[in-house]
């Protein structure tokens, strides 16, 4: 019999996903951009740090001047903004703590030192260079998600966890394919592309050193069995709501988070190998907009409870 | 319950009516109804029923000052709420206290250590300040508990005016004093306090008036919730300081407690906007 | 030779370790042999390993908005057989007049018109709650979990200091003090024979499960909370997690037609148990603060509906006050006819004029403590007060002496307690957990030894900045090993196999 999961649960768990996975590609995605700002210094390094700040969906005020280091602070070192991976990693922190009956006590306590640590590990960075900081993200996000796997039983707790972290990754991947569009002002080389998702030496090995931007493209979005594409990630999505909701109809599909998710998996499983510029735009956009879809569809459908409301009294 | 009350009192209908409108849509709305008259020496309960608009249950249970209290809860959205309560209510015609008065002493030795405490002791709303007190227990100085209690009940009369709409539901004792005007709770929470700080348990009565003394069965009246003063002096006897009337088989009893906050007609808390509008009306009718 | 014990200079107290310097007394034998080897530096390592192990694993508590880790120090408590006995039995009988007390209070109220406790004493009683009257616990149970502080005075006899049957915090210290000392100082426990503290859940969800409403088969418990800023969050989600039943918070309760149900995933699913670690009056916003969203409107009619029962039952706080505690005593005797096992710290009434001069003459010699007051705070201890303090304490008394009691200063027994890198006696008290099913009130043996860590301190709690110890209590002699413990050894299949060999990959099989 499924007694279901407190919602208030569900919904934690699926942010921690996404918080711990937005900390560790942001992570992966500075360390790529900043050392190529850092190796060859350009001659508008305010521009560049604006694009790549509106990539991440970080306002930036009109006036202010922008250098590496102040575009690094709000990347990675700001605790207030859940869109950097401080302000995303100690989120993900409070949130494993308010669910740490239901997840493991390992997955609890690798988020608590990670939130401890940053502190020292931001300090170290500061004298030998961000790298360090951002290769500990990775590595404890890494951890996390490893001892999801291998520590807590893979039912509706751990679906929630892992559609989060799914959803996540397909938006960022948008936005970093966004990212080269040929009318932001800085287009990046598809090595650095595939090396900011993770993705550079799986695409080596599968396409060998002929590859170009379509390729590297093609591969974050198309590819069927690495981890981190698009596809995959939409796959793994669809497979949880799947498993949220056995009691789904033989007609149709009545599940508002499950239908977007699905329609775009199916048009990507046909999709073109070679889209034209255009159309690839058209399509980051629609993968932005299926994943807000799909996240208001789950709160909609799973999250349903009193949220704390002042009442009124009296009579 | 004395031979008494069942040939010389009224049969009252009562239909109790509220309309709570809110301003925008309500949810997971919990009510609480003290609208229920009880059986009490001199007042026999024929028939009672407390039923909503909403298609929820309401439950009952007797409080902890013996009041029946209709609970119930709506979770759908509404705007609107409707309570009617209608309760068919035998009196008896006012009674004078039996016997000889206690004296202070005894009535001192008696109320210090027992129950009676708990009506003896100042709240919130049943707070004067020193000045006040002092004065009233000038005016009793030298009369017996039973007229002490007179004397107070008719000094209020004198001094505050029975003012619809001068005073709101948190008014205390003190302000109503002050303004010399005040709704019939204000003078009974005025005379409740006024009456404990020369020494004599009060508690607050809520319930029904019906208006006219001299009404022929089958008049039907609009009347109002009512409040008046029960106070103790060797047993509960009541006043209404309102009126400057005895308590007699005009009055409908639903609850008695320390003040208003221990017998609200109505109270409740919901999801929502936080204003609303409230319209009660309260119908009486004698049957016989 | 040079020991670790050397430095220590025994205080004014009854000293829990040592008879007089250097002999220590019975139950202590062991523990001083094997720590008496060590340097203290390394003390203070392992003291610091284990400070640092809590914070990572978040056990922690919250002090001042920050999250601490459970101070505990490394020298156990420890108490023989025969006093525990004692203990276990006076807490017991504590336990079960209080809840007399309780089901009185809240019903007849016969106590009163016998002349034992003033009608006064619960009318002016702000923990009196009129909405619980007429509310019946299924199995007639309101004390579910109870915490008595002790005390050991001068002469060595433990005292009943203060009754707690609200929501008493602080089990949780002892079962993660058990596991870190384990962990920490294995060599320690060899020589010993100390009771078991981990069968406290399992008690706890049993007593829990029994007071569900008497129609529910499979009753569903849940841990309710008031959330991860509350200073025993950690307890909270330890006691959720050992018992196996859900962590909820108000929001994810709802009460509908006196019924309580949680929001989940697949619905709303029926409470029938709520172990509730929220205040009474934030519980219920029909009923008690109407602003508060750390509980659910409909919460207490629930109850009183016998739909759903609270654990502990609202309105206990009547029966732990300071003023009732100075008739516990009269309790025993009234609804057990017994005499009290334990005694109470002679303790004055301020409601008496002649008392009240007493002691407003004497403030510097007598500790004053606030009626109402929790955790420590606003105690005043006379005789290490300031003039100023003094003085403003007798204008709050004078006017308001219901709000009051005095008591002699008892000089609570101390225990080594690693301070820096030397060992030195700190004032401790005991804080034992009484579970009661409605069959049997059941004590945990051990409880919470808690440590007031600056010098000559007198208060010990958690919130006024105290350590803990891991306490101690030893198996009677001849018992055997403790229950449930089970030597880990191979199966053997065959007489004469060794098992089946592990298997290695290519290359690995020429060893």
């Amino acid at each position: 019999m499924n007694t279901g999961l407190l919602s208030r649960i569900a919904e934690t768990l699926f942010w921690t996903g996404r918080y711990v996975e937005r900390a560790d590609d942001t992570a992966r995605m500075v360390d790529v951009y900043v050392h190529r700002l850092l190796e060859e210094p350009r001659p508008d390094e305010d521009a560049d740090c604006r694009a790549l700040l509106s990539v991440l969906g970080i306002p930036v005020a009109g006036d202010a001047v922008l250098d590496i280091g102040a575009t690094v602070y709000q990347l990675a070192y700001d605790a207030k903004s859940l869109s950097a991976i401080t302000g995303a990693v100690l989120a993900a922190r409070s949130g494993a703590r308010s669910v740490r009956d239901v997840i493991s006590s390992e997955m609890w306590e690798c988020l608590n030192v990670t939130g401890h640590s940053l502190a020292a590990q931001r300090r170290s960075a500061e004298r030998l260079g961000p790298h360090i900081f951002l290769r500990f993200i990775r590595e404890r996000a890494a951890l996390f998600f490893g001892l999801a796997d291998s520590t807590m039983s893979h039912d509706d707790a751990w679906r929630f966890l892992v559609l989060g972290r799914s959803l996540e990754r397909v938006d960022m991947t948008a936005r970093l394919l966004l990212a080269r569009m040929p009318d932001t002002p800085y287009e990046v080389g598809w090595p650095m592309l595939l090396r900011a998702c993770g993705a550079y030496e799986s695409f080596i090995r599968s396409h060998g050193w002929t590859g170009g931007h379509g390729e590297a493209t093609e591969f974050l979005i198309l590819d069927r069995l690495f981890p981190r594409s698009v596809l995959h990630s939409l796959g793994t999505a669809e497979d949880c709501l799947a498993s949220l909701d056995p009691e789904a109809g033989r007609a149709g599909m009545a599940d508002p988070a499950r239908r977007p998710i699905g329609a775009l998996r199916t048009r990507l499983e046909y999709s073109r190998t070679d889209l034209p510029a255009d159309q690839l735009a058209a399509l980051l956009g629609t993968l932005q907009e299926t994943c807000l879809q799909a996240s208001q569809a789950i709160a909609e459908r799973y999250f349903s409870y009193t949220e704390p409301v002042a009442w009124a009294s009296g009579g | 319950m004395g031979e008494r009350g069942l040939t010389v009192g009224w049969r009252l209908l009562i239909t109790h009516r509220t309309v709570v409108g809110y301003h925008g849509p309500a949810r997971a709305s919990y009510n609480e109804a003290r609208m229920t008259p009880v059986a009490l020496p001199g007042q026999n309960v024929l028939e009672t029923r407390l039923w909503t608009d909403a298609q929820v249950p309401v439950w009952t249970y007797r409080d902890y000052w013996g009041t029946e209290v209709s609970a119930f809860d709506i979770q759908a959205p509404h705007e609107e709420l409707q309570i009617t309560s209608r309760a068919t209510v035998e009196t008896s015609s006012a009674a004078g206290p039996d016997g000889d008065p206690m004296d202070w002493s005894e009535l001192t030795a008696q109320t210090r250590s027992g129950r009676l405490l708990e009506f003896l002791m100042p709240t919130p709303r049943t707070t004067v300040g020193a000045e006040l007190a002092a004065a009233a227990r000038q005016r009793v100085a030298g009369l017996d508990p039973r007229a002490a209690a007179a004397e107070i009940a008719a000094w209020v009369y004198q001094h505050v005016t029975y003012m619809p709409g001068s005073t709101g539901v948190q008014t205390s004792a003190k302000e109503a004093w002050d303004q010399g005007q005040g709704v019939c709770q204000d003078i009974a929470h005025l005379t409740v306090a006024l009456l404990r700080t020369v020494g004599l348990p009060a508690r607050y009565v809520s319930g029904y008036l019906f208006p006219k003394p001299d009404a022929a069965p089958g008049a039907e009246v609009t009347g109002q919730s009512h409040a008046w003063v029960e106070y103790w002096t060797g047993e509960w006897a009541a006043c209404d300081p309102t009126n400057d009337s005895a308590v007699g088989h005009q009055h409908v009893v639903v609850a008695a407690g320390r003040d208003y906050a221990d017998v609200p007609p109505l109270k409740g808390i919901y999801h929502g906007a936080p204003s609303r509008t409230m319209e009660v009306t309260v119908s009486l009718t004698r049957l016989a | 030779m040079a020991d670790i014990f050397d430095s220590y200079q025994l205080a004014a107290a009854w000293d829990e370790m040592f008879e007089q310097p250097g002999t220590p007394r019975g139950p202590y034998q062991g523990l001083v042999a094997a720590l008496q080897p060590l340097d203290p530096a390394e003390l203070r390592y392992r003291a610091d390993q284990l400070a640092r192990i809590f914070t990572d694993r978040g056990v922690t508590f919250d002090y001042a908005g920050e999250e601490r880790p459970f101070p505990l120090d490394l020298v156990p408590r420890i108490i023989d057989a025969v006093e525990w006995d004692l203990i276990a039995r006076g807490v017991r009988q504590r336990v079960l007049a209080l809840e007399a007390f309780l089901a009185d209070v809240y019903g007849p109220a016969q106590v009163v018109d016998d002349g034992v406790v003033p009608w006064q004493l619960l009318a002016t009683s702000r923990q009196f709650h009129r909405a619980a009257h007429g509310i019946t616990p299924p199995n007639g149970v309101r004390i579910h979990i109870a915490g008595i502080d002790l005390i050991r005075d001068e002469q060595g006899k433990f005292c009943v200091l203060e009754d707690n049957v609200r929501i008493p915090s602080g089990v949780s210290y002892v079962l993660e003090n058990r596991l870190a000392m384990t962990r920490t100082f294995p060599a320690l426990f060899a020589e010993q024979h100390v009771r078991q503290v981990d069968s406290y859940p399992a008690r706890l969800l049993a007593a829990l499960r029994a007071a569900a409403p008497a129609s529910r088969r499979d009753p569903v418990v849940v841990v309710l909370t008031p959330g991860v800023s509350n200073a025993a969050y950690f307890e909270h989600t330890l006691l959720a997690r050992l018992m196996g039943v859900e962590l909820v918070e108000g929001r994810d309760l709802l009460a509908a037609d006196n019924q309580v149900f949680v929001h989940t995933t697949a619905g709303l699913r029926p409470v029938d148990v709520i172990y509730r670690r929220v205040d009474d009056d934030f519980l219920d916003p029909l009923h008690f603060r109407p602003e508060s969203v750390l509980g659910c409107p409909g919460l207490l009619n629930a109850a009183r509906a016998g739909q759903v029962t609270i654990a502990n039952a609202v309105g206990n706080g009547v029966a732990d006050d300071k003023l009732i505690y100075t008739y516990v005593p009269d309790l025993i005797r009234y609804y057990l006819a017994e005499e009290p096992l334990l005694g109470n710290v002679e303790t004055y009434r301020l409601g008496d004029p002649d008392v009240l001069d007493w002691a407003l003459s004497r403030l510097d010699q007598l500790v004053l403590k606030p009626v109402d007051g929790a955790g420590g705070s606003g105690i005043v201890i006379g005789p290490h007060a300031d003039g100023q303090t003094l003085e403003r304490l007798r204008g709050k008394v004078a006017s308001s002496p219901r709000s009051w009691i005095a008591q002699r200063p008892v000089a609570l027994s101390t225990s080594p307690v690693l301070i820096g890198e030397r060992l030195a006696p700190r004032h401790i008290d005991l804080r034992p957990f009484a579970v009661h099913d409605g069959s049997d009130v059941w004590v945990l043996p051990g409880g919470l030894t808690r440590v007031a860590l600056p010098e000559g301190a007198l208060v010990v709690n958690s919130s006024q900045g105290g350590g803990s110890k891991d306490t101690w209590v030893l198996a009677a002699a001849g018992a055997g090993p403790a229950v449930g413990y089970l030597p880990l050894v191979p199966v053997q299949r065959q007489a004469d196999s060794a098992g089946i060999a592990r298997q290695a990959g290519p290359g690995g099989d020429q060893q």
